[in-house]
């Protein structure tokens, strides 16, 4: 049998082993879509579309789900999951609002304005945030955020304030889009930066040679070339926000409450739950069916804002494809 | 390109003798067991001396989650024994047995540099219920500003048992954190100095955080296994059916056997043979 | 990549002219919201490298502080305190472990799907549908992948992969659960890096191939495959610095028990696949306050571990990047990352 493995193969039988493996790859996108849905449908069949709405305490519903064992009665499907598609609405779109400035000026710096050495250290500097794990950011938030905004920045009034509705312990909102700006901020960074990159010389030269300076050309020539891709990466950026689960979990204060702009700053600090760290903090309770099913629903839902995001950054990035070397 | 095929080719052996060996292993049995985190230290120490005991002729799959997700399990099969911190609810799915395999106190804790001495069950529930806000209310209390209530998931066995013992079965306040084990409850309370919470007796007994008093009897083993103090629970071990095999060998080694009893009675109490 | 070095302004920079004398024009000249976003610039740039540099010194400092050979060389300990609860010797070997058999699923998966679309890729709609399907699967979000595996491991099908319990119960957690979904987190660096890898082999070099009567398959072997090999090099570590950079593959589907738990009874290998364990970021996860165990000072330590091997993963690329001398840093960077 080896002896046959020697002889190369025919060509047909390999490009059919090679697609054969591309296929099997793509398959289990297919296998992950079909599970997680048929393992969501319970609360489909019970909730309609309605479980992203509100209506009662979510506590109260994710209580009765874990309190019932193998064969659940029809009422412990109910299931409204608006508090903590809020949540991560609020935290994602905060952090991307955050990490937006940031990296759109950090990208112009690394490609116009750095010098070579200041450059090639920024460069590092993003790869190396890019590829710190999401765990330590964690740990930083949890042992040194954390604490630092229940001792330092709530002040006794703002506790008082909302007294008897919700505990303020520092874990909250603001934690939690802090620590996901940063995460996410080196993937817009780098989208940027590709893009910017890409924009050919000969626009940036003849802006120059209209006499306009350097920073003018970059605003009305290169940024504004640029602004599709930033766009994009806003895009990816907040896939990957949506999705961070272990970040969200030990920071935000695992408290299915919904934060209330009537508050006013003391918003910032009050606790919350996102989709995905509500299945990290509950992923032990799979064992009952009901809950089971609604962990599943999130996670169906998290996945189909993934797809749609990334089939929008696609999207936007199609008029970029003219001038840009990598899509 | 043969350096390939040589490690193709013992990939291919590695998956031929995994195949096989499947087949010789099962000579040890293998008890899972899920659910309570507060028996959880207990039911690792019996388990290590158990397999000591009989040579490593039986392993243990311990894990945790709360006493519903336990017996949640157990009915489901996916467990042989489920570690329960509460007596039976009529909520359990029936057919389970459950065994009872110690008893332990339920201890009010507050964070260290909060040096609170005594609660009687009144104040308990004000401060549970949020009707008392401030540790200004609370007499004794050093700590100043909000109270923070800290509970636990309602997985949790100690949690039904503190709603029934302190607080006449009604529910703790809805602002509460809620954490999903003991040692997360630990945790919290060891950090944060207004916060108010309920443990075992062994884990509030670990230095990081300030038992309280209850009715002025203070939270220990010695006054639990005296019957002073009065908050007390028992851990079951719970089977699907009466338990048989390894896993029913286990249980009435935990009732009965002297070496258990003895590591029982290191933090908790062992149930008396009476009952 | 090449539009970057021949950057007007770059060739600037690099003649010493230096950023803030711009081409011809004084700072002075410029108006006020142009000098406000240069200066903005700036300190984003630099805002970027002092959170990096105070993550660094910070963990650096912790690590130093509460690292020790104990630490690395023991195992972790059923205990309430922190003196006791031992050292993250099995966490260390779980990372590894995890990782070979992510990489060991990942990379022949990944290569194969590259070639397979560069090089054969009939019917087009078909390598579109691949590769928008490997692009789905690098936009999920890890924490529905590990419920997924959940779902698939639960399976009675696949039970041999787990454990079943008495009562027939799947468990669906185990090390070959885990690292089958870890090659999932791993694929798309991967492919993306070898696919890029393999678009820019000449087509002259195929062409001199078969004209020397080779098959499209002894090409692939004898030319691409060798061509692209720092590009697997690269995707591979890339991989692999997903792979142990994951926590919540880990967390739902190896559980929370700290020692390696080999399946009792189990051959000696196999036992082990089929069993439990942790990882370096389980180990931080349940260590934290947010988890169980309660030791913040050796989450701290084990953070500290992990550093070092993703700083040490991100010199390996670059070393990598720099042998193929074909770009100026930043589209690794991006690679790195998206």
């Amino acid at each position: 049998m080896l002896s046959r493995l020697r002889n190369p193969w025919p060509d047909h039988r390999a490009e059919r082993m090679l697609g054969a493996v591309a296929l099997f790859a793509c398959l289990c996108v297919l296998a992950m879509i079909a599970l997680v849905a048929q393992r969501a449908w319970p609360i489909f069949a019970h909730n309609g579309l309605s479980w992203l709405g509100s209506g009662g305490s979510l506590k109260a519903q994710i209580e009765t789900m874990l309190a019932t064992s193998a064969h659940p009665p029809a009422s412990a499907f109910y299931f409204r999951a608006w508090p903590i598609i809020y949540g991560t609405l609020l935290i994602t779109a905060l952090a991307v609002l955050l990490a937006l400035p940031l990296s759109v000026l950090s990208a112009v710096f690394i490609v116009e304005l750095a010098p070579l050495r200041m450059r090639r250290v920024t460069v590092r500097v993003v790869r190396l945030l890019a590829s710190v794990p999401s765990v330590v950011w964690g740990l930083i938030g949890i042992l040194v955020l954390v604490p630092f905004f229940d001792n330092h920045i709530i002040s006794p009034s703002e506790r008082t304030s909302v007294e008897g509705t919700v505990q303020l312990t520092g874990a909250g909102l603001a934690p939690a889009v802090l620590v996901l700006a940063v995460m996410i901020t080196p993937i817009m960074v780098a989208l940027t930066c590709d893009a910017l990159g890409a924009v050919p010389p000969a626009w940036r030269e003849g802006a120059a040679a209209l006499g306009v300076n350097r920073m003018r050309a970059i605003r009305a020539v290169t940024l504004r070339a640029v602004r599709p891709a930033i766009v994009a990466a806003t895009v990816l950026a907040t896939a990957r926000a949506l999705g961070e689960a272990i970040v969200i979990s030990m920071v935000s204060g695992s408290n299915f409450f919904a934060p209330r702009p009537s508050d006013g700053l003391t918003f910032l600090f009050e606790p919350l739950r996102s989709l995905a760290s509500t299945i990290v903090d509950y992923h032990e309770g799979t064992s009952a069916p009901a809950l089971s099913a609604a962990l599943y629903a999130c996670a169906l839902l998290l996945l189909f804002s993934a797809f749609a995001l990334s089939v929008g950054g696609y999207l936007i990035k199609l008029p970029m494809r003219k001038y840009q070397t990598r899509g | 390109m043969h350096r390939i095929r040589r490690i193709a080719a013992s990939f291919a052996a590695v998956t031929l003798i995994g195949a096989a060996v499947p087949a010789i292993a099962s000579a040890t049995s293998v008890i899972t067991i899920s659910g309570a985190t507060a028996s959880f230290p207990l039911v690792q120490l019996l388990a290590h001396k158990y397999t000591k005991l009989e040579h490593n002729k039986v392993s243990f799959r311990i894990s945790q989650g709360g006493s519903t997700v336990g017996v949640n399990d157990v009915d489901a099969g996916r467990v042989t024994i489920a570690d329960v911190s509460r007596d039976p609810l009529p909520t359990d799915p029936t057919g389970l047995d459950f065994y009872p395999i110690a008893e332990y106190g339920i201890c009010i804790v507050t964070n260290k540099s909060n040096t609170l001495p005594s609660l009687n069950e009144a104040q308990i529930q004000a401060i549970f219920e949020a009707k008392d806000k401030e540790w200004s209310q609370v007499p004794g209390a050093t700590a100043s500003g909000p109270i923070d209530l800290i509970s636990r998931t309602s997985t949790a066995g100690v949690l039904t048992n503190f709603k029934t013992l302190f607080l006449a079965n009604k529910s703790v306040a809805s602002t509460a954190a809620e954490e999903p084990s003991e040692g997360a409850l630990e945790q919290q309370v060891a950090n944060d100095p207004r916060g108010i919470g309920f443990l075992s007796n062994y884990r509030a007994d670990q230095g990081t955080v300030n038992p309280v008093a209850y009715n002025g009897v203070a939270c220990t083993r010695a006054n639990v296994a005296s019957g002073q103090y009065t908050a007390t629970a028992r851990f079951y071990e719970v089977t699907k059916g009466e338990a048989t095999g390894a896993a029913g060998k286990f249980i009435s080694w935990v009732r009965t056997s002297k070496a258990a009893r003895k590591i029982i009675s290191t933090q908790w109490v062992p149930i008396k043979a009476t009952s | 990549m090449s539009t970057l070095v021949s950057h007007p302004i770059s060739a600037a920079d690099r003649s010493g002219i230096g950023p803030r004398r711009g081409r011809g024009s004084s700072m002075r000249t410029w108006r006020w919201s142009d000098r406000l976003l240069l200066l903005a610039a700036w300190a984003a740039g630099l805002t970027l490298c002092a959170i990096a540099a105070a993550i660094v010194l910070y963990m650096g400092y912790r690590g130093i502080q509460y690292l020790s050979p104990e630490l690395i060389f023991s195992r972790p300990q059923a205990s309430l305190t922190q003196a006791g609860s031992g050292g993250f010797l099995d966490p260390l070997l779980g990372t590894m472990l995890l990782t070979v058999i992510g990489v060991a699923i990942a990379a022949p998966l990944a290569i194969c799907s590259a070639l397979w679309i560069v090089e054969y890729g009939r019917p087009n709609w078909l390598a579109r549908v691949v590769e928008s399907g490997i692009e789905i699967v690098a936009g999920t979000p890890d924490i529905v992948i590990a419920f997924f595996g959940l779902a698939i491991f639960q399976l009675h099908l696949l039970s041999f992969a787990s454990e079943t319990a008495e009562g027939g119960g799947v468990t669906g957690r185990s090390f070959l659960a885990a690292g089958a979904m870890m090659s999932l987190i791993a694929l798309p660096p991967i492919f993306v890096t070898v696919r890029d890898g393999l678009q820019t082999v000449p087509s002259h070099m195929r062409e001199a191939a078969f004209a020397l009567g080779k098959t499209r398959i002894a090409t692939i072997r004898r030319v691409l495959l060798p061509g692209v090999r720092s590009n697997i090099a690269t995707g591979v570590t890339l991989g692999v610095s997903r792979i142990i950079a994951d926590t919540a593959i880990v967390i739902v589907l190896l559980g929370s028990t700290l020692r390696i738990s080999p399946q009792p009874g189990g051959a000696p290998v196999l036992g082990v696949l089929k069993g439990l364990g942790s990882t370096l970021t389980s180990y931080i996860y349940e260590n934290s306050p947010a988890g169980e165990g309660g030791a913040p000072q050796k989450a701290y330590a084990a953070a500290f571990v992990l550093m070092l091997f993703v700083l040490a993963l991100n010199l390996v690329v670059e070393r990598i990047s720099r042998a193929q001398a074909r770009s100026s840093g930043f589209v690794t960077a991006v690679e790195g990352i998206v």
